[in-house]
């Protein structure tokens, strides 16, 4: 029998030989039984795909014997199961879908994605998690945004998809730290500036909430001086403009 | 990652001192110590390392002052270096030292040094300070829910410092068992999870960082703790895998990034904590004073005039009074240079008194004469740093430096730089960016400093009408800034390119240095200029000797003119002779052989013998020149004949040409080995070095050639 029609299996004989797989994984031994009980089916229907998977020359399978996978046998087994859990983890961590939707989306889809689909999506999911150039912001940004999650304060003031949940009352209200004139008190909403000067804001305790106050002005209205926590700070305008404040 | 290492010797306890910038950490370390005390660099990069010790007994103890810091991130190289030098190797006590007028946000760093088994002190400083402004704590009871030790101390009066060092000799012998940092329940759980994972993990390294410490790191999303763990686990996946959920979910349940959330939990407990060990806290007026004097000092109109005033007043003092010693110093080197003469009174010519002489005491002397100015310019901006004025300053002058790719408090070294170079570089240390502080050094021999004013005086008036004196010495000064402005902002969109650092900048109440503490800074930065002075500088200054003394001529032109019966008078002929020893040198050589290479510039050889000179220090090309038109070396910038003899040989494009020249071109040997000792490498030296002489060298060939096709 050849490699080439191996490959072509129906998705439930590829669930079968994943059972299986398991099965001799965590109990040593696949009896019909236990196959039966696994997929939740009757044990007249398991019969038949175990004879159709032995013809093949998946499986060892002899009536009221424990059945082995041969080597060719395990191969699609661990396939479709790295194939499902990879899908899985796309939904549930990449799309955010709760877990067990998840695990039954991946089942619905595994079998039935082409290879080249299939592929390329493993590629995504490697380079997202390898790729030095990948700062993930891109995804923390997804996750983060209320289209998703609609309460999540982390969001940015001007997101479309926020204003259209919550209406335009909240996001006027809300402004820049760079514009806030001296003498006025306001509250820290969030930080949106990047990098070193994001850290260092937070390091230094201007954090969701926090009280500042707009002390002065330098020459040309550049930097900016504020009060906080019971301290002093001056910072450039730019960087006082990666502040959301709200009154 | 390159863990450094800086460990104390065999049998010495190694205690490290972290706190923020204007904690008063320096002046605990200060105390701890006294004059035991090392500066240096750590290698590499341009952060000051200082080390000291102190015995209390029979033991030792070396003190190591961590730089300032906010908090321990990677995201700049002291908090990086900061935070290696905490974990590997960990030190056997870590004390942090706290601004107790400012607690919330300086325990949030110690909430840090709390995550990272560094058996801690806290040392709350400047107690005097807050029990004025009405602050009182509870110290047994902060002491119990931290489980280590709490110290008060005053640091610049020395009050508490004896109690610090036995509390730092109690926790050596018996490391305190700090209380479990309660992070909040969601993150808690997180790092529950996390840290066991990375308790069991294999390391290639021998170094395994505390669990806790990395979890909370890798929650947070710290790049240097995931690419520590991906290079050097053994098996990284699955801690990877571990923290990446835990990360995702803390996000999802908080809706916060975790490393804000964690940021928020620091500063949860810090609060917290102070909920309950504060008795009275501050009062609200508490930097009334201080905030009076912004309100003048930090005007937005008024401001500005009172800075520059302030840095007049500086210099005005620098000048005037260092003065007297000055003249002193000269006096004395005059004295020492005439007594090796009479050693010497029977053969004049020899080589170890022209050595002594010329080489050591005229090219050392030549630099330490300058010593009592620096260290008077130093105990100013020690004193303008000390008080909290600088911080001002930079404010003041952030807004037109920045256009630059200049930070506000580039303004003072390179003002300073007028004066000299090399306080100037030295200065850059205020500045807390490296970046900053590269551009700065780069471009701050650019600043016509004081050595170069004699040879614009000998060259302008000798070639220009008395009219254009002043706008051509104007327009030399200007050029030099313009300059300098241009190459920063080149400099920052290529070497230096990147984010700014950020400015965010902490304005601490303005405070009255004690005048052990400026004079104790003044003396470590002075130091470094002595030594300087000491070694390169008195390597580089017998090279220049040797170079323009030997080889030695021992037939004169000269002297076979007068045996020819040319009518030459006896002090003519001296002149000559020095003359022509200088052109038969290795200088002279070197200044005939550059003659081609700076032909298209409008110079000859003469001036080359006199620019290899200037090498040692700008102003010695006025006394070159006078050699080697063999007017003898007494001959100054507002000679007559020197000028005479000058315009014979020149025209005022070729002069105009020097003055620019000189002003760009390699600067003294003096700033070379100053700014190779604070960037940290020849790499940046070499770089300020070469790179200003080929500016220089296109620049003045634009203009000569320019001119002379315009017909000048």
């Amino acid at each position: 029998m050849s490699h080439g029609e191996m490959t072509r299996l129906t998705g439930s004989l590829e669930d079968y030989l994943e059972t299986i797989y398991l099965l001799i994984r965590d109990r040593k031994v696949a009896r019909v039984k236990d196959i039966a009980e696994a997929r939740d089916v009757r044990m007249a229907s398991v019969t038949p795909a175990m004879r159709r998977l032995a013809e093949l020359g998946y499986i060892h399978y002899q009536q009221r014997e424990f059945i082995e996978l041969t080597p060719a046998g395990e191969e699609v087994a661990r396939r479709t199961m790295a194939r499902h859990d990879l899908l899985r983890r796309f939904f549930h961590e990449i799309l955010q879908v709760p877990a067990d939707t998840a695990e039954q989306d991946a089942c619905a889809v595994e079998h039935h994605l082409s290879d080249e689909s299939m592929e390329r999506l493993v590629r995504f999911f490697e380079f997202q998690r390898l790729c030095p150039r990948w700062s993930g912001q891109f995804l923390k940004t997804f996750h983060g945004c209320s289209a998703i999650h609609p309460d999540l304060q982390e969001c940015p003031s001007e997101c479309e998809f926020k204003r259209r949940s919550q209406g335009p009352a909240p996001a006027d209200r809300i402004g820049r730290l760079s514009d806030v004139p001296p003498g006025d008190e306001c509250h820290v909403v969030q930080v949106t500036a990047k990098g070193a000067v994001r850290q260092r804001l937070i390091d230094m305790g201007m954090l969701p909430g926090t009280r500042v106050t707009v002390e002065r002005k330098g020459p040309g209205g550049n930097p900016i001086w504020i009060r906080m926590k019971g301290f002093q700070l001056s910072l450039r305008k730019g960087e006082a403009a990666g502040i959301d404040v709200t009154a | 990652m390159v863990w450094l290492k800086t460990a104390a010797g065999d049998g010495e306890r190694r205690i490290v001192l972290a706190g923020n910038p204007n904690s008063g950490k320096t002046s605990i370390f200060n105390a701890l110590t006294g004059a035991n005390q090392k500066v240096g660099n750590y290698p590499g990069v341009t952060v000051e390392m200082k080390r000291g010790s102190f015995a209390l007994g029979d033991e030792s103890y070396t003190v190591l002052d961590l730089p300032g810091t906010y908090s321990l991130t990677c995201f700049s190289p002291e908090e990086r270096i900061a935070r290696r030098e905490i974990l590997n190797p960990p030190p056997d006590v870590t004390v942090v030292v706290v601004d107790s007028t400012n607690l919330e946000r300086n325990l949030y760093l110690l909430v840090q040094v709390m995550e990272m088994n560094a058996n801690p002190i806290l040392c709350l400083n400047m107690v005097d300070e807050a029990g004025k402004a009405g602050q009182q704590l509870d110290i047994e009871l902060t002491e119990q829910l931290l489980g280590f030790p709490v110290v008060e101390t005053v640091g610049h009066r020395g009050i508490g410092t004896e109690k610090l060092k036995e509390a730092i000799r109690n926790a050596t012998r018996t490391p305190s068992k700090p209380q479990r940092l309660v992070l909040g329940e969601r993150l808690d759980r997180a790092i529950s999870v996390v840290e066991p994972v990375v308790a069991g993990a294999k390391w290639r390294t021998v170094f395994k960082p505390p669990a806790r410490w990395l979890a909370i790191r890798l929650l947070e999303g710290d790049l240097e703790a995931i690419a520590w763990v991906r290079d050097n686990c053994i098996d990284p996946d699955e801690i990877t895998k571990t923290y990446q959920a835990e990360a995702d979910s803390l996000a999802l349940d908080t809706g916060q990034h975790p490393g804000l959330h964690v940021a928020d939990a620091r500063y949860g407990f810090a609060a917290g904590l102070l909920r309950e060990v504060r008795i009275s806290g501050m009062r609200a007026d508490a930097r009334k004073i201080s905030d009076f004097l912004d309100e003048i000092l930090c005007h937005r109109i008024v401001g500005v005039p009172f800075f520059l005033l302030a840095m007049y007043a500086i210099f005005w003092l620098t000048f005037s009074l260092g003065q007297y010693p000055m003249t002193w110093l000269e006096l004395g080197f005059g004295c020492l240079g005439g007594w090796i003469d009479a050693l010497w009174a029977q053969n004049p010519d020899s080589m170890i008194r022209s050595l002594l002489v010329d080489g050591i005491i005229g090219g050392v002397g030549g630099v330490v004469v300058f010593l009592p100015n620096i260290l008077l310019l130093f105990l100013g901006l020690a004193f303008l740093e000390d008080t909290g004025y600088m911080a001002r300053a930079a404010f003041l002058m952030d807004n037109i430096l920045h256009r630059f790719g200049l930070h506000g408090k580039s303004f003072i070294p390179l003002i300073t730089g007028f004066g000299c170079s090399i306080p100037g570089i030295m200065a850059t240390r205020t500045l807390e960016n490296e970046r900053d502080r590269l551009t700065t050094m780069m471009v701050l021999p650019l600043m016509s400093c004081g050595a170069r004013l004699p040879i614009y005086l000998l060259l302008i008036p000798a070639f220009f009408s008395e009219a254009w004196h002043a706008p051509i010495l104007m327009f030399v000064y200007l050029l030099g800034i313009v300059l300098a402005a241009g190459l920063a902002r080149l400099l920052r969109s290529t070497l230096l390119a990147g984010e700014d650092a950020p400015f965010v900048m902490e304005l601490p109440p303005y405070r009255m240095p004690t005048l052990k503490a400026i004079l104790m800074k003044m003396w470590s930065r002075g130091w470094l200029y002595v030594k300087k002075a000491g070694t390169v500088i008195l390597g580089i200054s017998l090279l220049l000797w040797a170079l323009s003394s030997y080889p030695e001529k021992s037939e004169y032109d000269v002297d076979a003119a007068i045996a020819a019966g040319a009518g030459i008078s006896a002090e003519e002929a001296e002149s000559r002779r020095t003359a022509e020893d200088l052109e038969h040198s290795m200088a002279g050589r070197i200044g005939g052989a550059l003659e081609p290479i700076i032909e298209p510039l409008g110079f000859d050889w003469r001036i080359g013998t006199a620019l290899i000179g200037t090498f040692a220090a700008k102003e010695v090309f006025v006394a070159q020149m006078g050699i080697i038109m063999g007017l003898g070396e007494e001959e100054g910038e507002d000679s007559p004949t020197l000028r005479g003899a000058l315009q014979e040989l020149y025209s005022p494009l070729v002069a105009f040409c020097l003055v620019i020249f000189l002003l760009i071109a390699a600067p003294c040997m003096a700033t070379v080995a100053v700014t190779r000792r604070e960037a940290g490498g020849w790499r940046w030296a070499s770089l300020q070095f070469f790179g200003l002489t080929a500016l220089a060298y296109v620049l003045t060939m634009v203009v000569y050639q320019g001119g002379r096709l315009l017909g000048l």
